[in-house]
């Protein structure tokens, strides 16, 4: 039989004299805080409390939830770039007010992904690559730069800004932060004055919240505490316990379990309080569904387990109910919202049978919703309702409605501004905009069709994501990707003798006819820099002193505690490096207006990026004034929530919620649009009988880049798997871990059979990403047209077995997850 | 065999075992510091040879609760009643697991129907039949297994342990 990855029997302990640091997960947007470690290798700290960092009794077996446990994978050995050799730990620290010494399985399993040069993360990027000699080849930072910044000027002059494309990061965490967005931001809007830039997952520049804006809600207006104070938690189109993990276990589990009722008790005095209630609305019947159940009885949870693409409709119906019923907030809409009218016009005209049908949800179910959001607790007591969303919502049928059907229902029922209440993103990664503004409009453009398909850009910059594999309809992107790239391929290959100029004039004429110059920046070698003519070496998470917010707008500095490897640099570094290229090419031809908007890149340190950066969120709620580095590390793991007030006695104070104030709102009209023809066409279709859904899992964090360096995650998941019901899986003839093949008229991809009743028959759900098998080779290409944001957790596709992987279904578990 | 686990050992026979014996079993924790006779230490020893029970105590599905490489390391000892990764004995199907989950140190219990491994703190659930590969969870490493041989005469050792168990530094104390 096969063997099972365990990692090591024994954990070298910090030596009471090792370096600390502090940093928050690289990951999702909870953002953990953690404690580093590191000292010399051969040097090891003793069993007793003075004699390591910990100051733990390592001769004692240490108690549950000790917070000084140290698992190998949170350990590793890193060789540093003058060739000494150091032990890190990466600890979860249980002074952190976010996670108390908690972890997920993602953020717990750090040490495996530091650079070293002997183990899974060998195969960083260390030095710039050129396309050389049918290959990708080592190059110095200043010939990558000086081919890069020439394609760039001479693109911009010949064609205009709009002829560079970027889709780039921009978010918090690694990789991420207010250092490398704001960089970014300025090279490609004040410098090149681009319309053609797009976000890591998105076709296009924009919000994946704009009805939430529209309506006057920032995207993370609430805080942990109010989960832990709510009466009820409303999930919409999340699976927590899998991607917001501790969020869900330190926050909303006490809720439901009655952990926190002596807090309520304390902090919302004068009003009757009972253990918390969650509502989830998912396709799924997730492990979150099954942990709450366990956690707070059946009776306190309500799984409303909805058809895909239906959540306005069902939205909509439960405003509908809370308003026939009276249990609507009249003081909170009358005082401080308009647009009422348009809102009841639109969304309480939502007929309730019609809902039924669509939703799959009984009206005895939306009733039971409709009450434990909003029927008084008692007559002076209105429940206090949180209701939290992510990618099952924003990336759902129609966005723009999809957010503004909970925004009403929050705004309906009053529930924002008072503790135990909000209305936000649960969120992916964390969060660290900031950005001089977007030169485009909305809704902004779709920058995979226009300019990547369609031809208009001619350069594409891409830095920190994957979109060969994660952007929409990606088989097809793929293929003018491959094709556009080669183009300027053939032309480098028949001048690779030639000088630097001999090659610009190559690529340029060959740009001209069609093809596409392809820079990536990343820190590993992924898909989509198979194709690229640059390939930039970026640093990562600890090897850059960055800054970033989480799901409650905790800021915090993630300290560097180690060299990136080889000459890779930050992101804000190498823009800097193209951005005085270009400016000193411009400068040289006495065209100072252009040389002056790629100006002001000198920053030296990550710091002055960071207050450079505080110019883009002013009165946003990342505002953090003039906060600095020094104040943020005296604050530690856990920071300071934005907005910053002010900076007082030489600290920055924080905002723990939004919206206190007699803030307005607006209710955004938002009616069950049905569904759009590129769908409907495939639901009518016989060929695609099965609804394609997906979304993350546990083990894995997005496209995988770190976890295919983790032995342990990649144990569990070295395929994509897809959930598929017992009864499909009986009429299909397929076992767990059979290979199976999904396919449409959008591309095809091969996935590892779970059978599992999660789904309804007739749904599967299969992995949002994985380098063995995109999902999104099986996406439309249909965007909402008001946002420009696609409906990626919808699509239909037909199945075919392609047999048995011997020894997989031995390795692998597929005891169902969503079982306690 | 040590002076430990033969006390042990006698205690177990009184005590093979449903759920209800589970919590009785299970070592205290620090006890075994507090007994002054156990230390970490900063090198990986080898590990003992100890037995842990005779195939004939083993009932299908039914846990045995001990300990090992010492007192303070609860362990249980399954017979699955059908083959599991590095299982033992004629089916190979006897497998043993730490008993404190690889998250944060949760006692696990044992659900026969599924052969799961659960843990009450955050939720995590290890597959007994694969190596105690975490099946959904926040724990870091998969479920610590006990290395088991058998002898001529049907008596079941555990030799040693994969991975590192939940709060220690070295898997062996002195």
């Amino acid at each position: 039989m096969s063997s099972t990855y365990h990692g090591e029997d024994r954990v070298p302990v910090p030596p009471a004299d090792a370096q600390q640091f502090t940093t928050v997960c690289s990951y999702c947007i909870v953002g953990c805080g953690y404690k580093v470690y590191k000292w010399p290798l051969g040097k090891e700290g003793g069993p007793l409390p003075h004699q390591n960092a910990l100051k733990a009794d390592y001769r004692r077996q240490q108690p549950e939830q000790a917070g000084t446990w140290i698992s190998p994978a949170m350990h590793s050995v890193v060789t540093e770039q003058d060739g000494n050799k150091f032990n890190i730990v990466v600890l979860p620290d249980k002074d952190c007010v976010v996670n108390k010494g908690n972890h997920s399985v993602r953020g717990g399993t750090h040490g495996d992904v530091l650079y070293a040069p002997d183990r899974p993360t060998a195969d960083r990027l260390t030095h710039p690559l050129l396309y050389r000699g049918q290959s990708q080849l080592p190059t110095t930072w200043d010939e990558a730069i000086e081919l890069g910044a020439r394609v760039i000027k001479a693109s911009l002059d010949k064609w205009g800004p709009d002829t560079i494309a970027m889709k780039f990061f921009d978010h918090g965490g690694g990789g991420g932060g207010f250092e490398n967005n704001w960089a970014v931001g300025k090279f490609f809007f004040t410098g090149i004055g681009t319309k053609m830039a797009s976000i890591h997952n998105r076709p296009a520049y924009n919000s994946e919240v704009f009805a939430s804006g529209d309506a006057g809600i920032a995207p993370l207006p609430s805080a942990y505490l109010d989960a832990e104070l709510a009466d009820t938690i409303m999930v919409i189109g999340a699976n927590s316990y899998e991607t917001q993990s501790i969020y869900f276990l330190e926050h909303m589990l006490p809720s439901l379990g009655g952990g926190t009722l002596p807090l309520k008790q304390q902090l919302l005095p004068g009003e009757p309080h009972a253990r918390g209630r969650m509502i989830i609305v998912d396709p799924r019947r997730t492990s979150t569904v099954a942990v709450a159940e366990a956690h707070a009885g059946k009776d306190n949870v309500l799984h409303l387990q909805i058809n895909n693409g239906t959540d306005i409709a069902l939205l909509n119906a439960l405003s509908r109910l809370i308003h026939e019923q009276g249990w609507h907030d009249q003081e909170f809409i009358t005082r401080r919202t308009e647009n009422f009218a348009a809102f009841q016009a639109a969304n309480l005209a939502q007929n309730l049978d019609e809902a039924v049908r669509l939703t799959g949800i009984s009206k005895a179910q939306m009733m039971t919703a409709a009450e434990w959001i909003a029927k008084p607790k008692v007559n002076t007591a209105r429940r206090r309702t949180l209701f939290l969303y992510e990618k099952g919502l924003i990336w759902g049928l129609k966005n723009y409605e999809n957010v503004a059907s909970v925004v009403d229902l929050a705004l309906l029922t009053g529930n924002l501004g008072k503790p135990g209440t909000g209305c936000g993103r649960l969120g992916g990664h964390q969060e660290g905009y900031s950005r001089p503004a977007y030169p485009g409009q909305r809704p902004p453009v779709n920058v995979d069709e226009i300019a990547i398909k369609g031809g208009a850009s001619k350069v594409f910059w891409v830095a920190g994501c994957n979109p060969a594999g994660g952007t929409l309809n990606a088989q097809q992107f793929r293929a003018y990707l491959a094709h556009r790239t080669a183009l300027v391929n053939q032309a480098l290959d028949a001048t690779s003798s030639g000088s630097l100029n001999d090659r610009m004039t190559a690529v340029m004429t060959a740009l001209d006819k069609g093809g596409l110059f392809l820079i990536v920046q990343d820190i590993y070698p992924i898909e989509t820099a198979k194709y690229a003519h640059i390939v930039f070496p970026a640093a990562q998470w600890g090897e850059m002193n960055l800054t970033s917010i989480n799901g409650e707008r905790r800021l915090r500095l993630y300290q560097q505690f180690m060299d990136a490897p080889g000459i890779a640099e930050p992101d804000w570094k190498i823009m800097a490096r193209m951005a005085q290229r270009v400016e000193s090419a411009y400068r040289a031809e006495g065209k100072v207006e252009m040389a002056a908007r790629f100006s002001g890149f000198t920053w030296t340190s990550d710091e002055e990026v960071f207050r450079a950066a505080s110019a883009g969120v002013k009165g946003a709620q990342e505002d953090y004034g003039d906060t600095t580095y020094a104040m943020l590390k005296a604050l530690g793991t856990n920071g300071v929530q934005t907005p910053v007030q002010e900076i007082r006695q030489g600290m920055p104070v924080g905002t723990t919620r939004l919206y206190m104030d007699e803030k307005q709102f607006t209710f955004i009209p938002s009616a069950w649009p049905g569904f759009p023809p590129q769908i409907q066409k495939l639901i009518d279709d016989p060929r695609y009988p099965f609804w394609v859904n997906n979304g993350r899992a546990n083990h894995g964090w997005q496209t995988l880049y770190d976890d295919l360096r983790k032995p342990y995650v990649m144990g569990r998941a070295p395929f994509p798997h897809v959930e598929i019901h017992p009864q499909d899986a009986r009429s299909l003839d397929i076992a767990n871990g059979d290979l199976i093949e999904l396919f449409n008229p959008y591309g095809s991809v091969t996935a590892m059979a779970v059978i599992t009743d999660s789904n309804t028959p007739g749904h599967i759900f299969m992995l949002f990403e994985h380098p063995k098998g995109w999902l999104n080779s099986l996406t439309t290409g249909y965007v909402d047209p008001a946002t420009t944001i696609p409906y990626y957790k919808g699509t239909k596709a037909g199945i075919r077995k392609l047999g048995e992987l011997p020894g997989l279904g031995e390795q692998l578990s597929f005891i169902p997850t969503n079982r306690t | 065999m040590s002076e430990v686990s033969r006390r042990h050992f006698l205690k177990l026979g009184a005590c093979v075992v449903g759920g209800a014996c589970a919590a009785d079993a299970l070592p205290s924790l620090g006890q075994a510091a507090d007994n002054g006779d156990v230390t970490t230490l900063r090198t990986t020893l080898p590990y003992p040879r100890l037995k842990l029970a005779a195939i004939g105590q083993l009932t299908t599905e039914h846990e045995l609760l001990t300990t090992y490489p010492d007192q303070a390391s609860p362990v249980v000892l399954v017979k699955l009643g059908r083959p599991a990764h590095n299982g033992v004995g004629p089916d190979r199907d006897i497998v043993a697991f730490s008993r404190r989950c690889s998250h944060m140190g949760g006692a696990l219990a044992f659900h026969a129907e599924t052969g799961t491994f659960h843990c009450p703190l955050h939720y995590a659930m290890f597959d007994a039949r694969k190596g105690g590969l975490m099946v959904i969870g926040q724990a870091t490493d998969n479920l610590p297994q006990i290395e088991l041989e058998v002898d001529t005469t049907g008596d079941i050792y555990a030799v040693g342990v994969k991975g590192l168990l939940y709060g220690r530094q070295a898997n062996v104390l002195a």
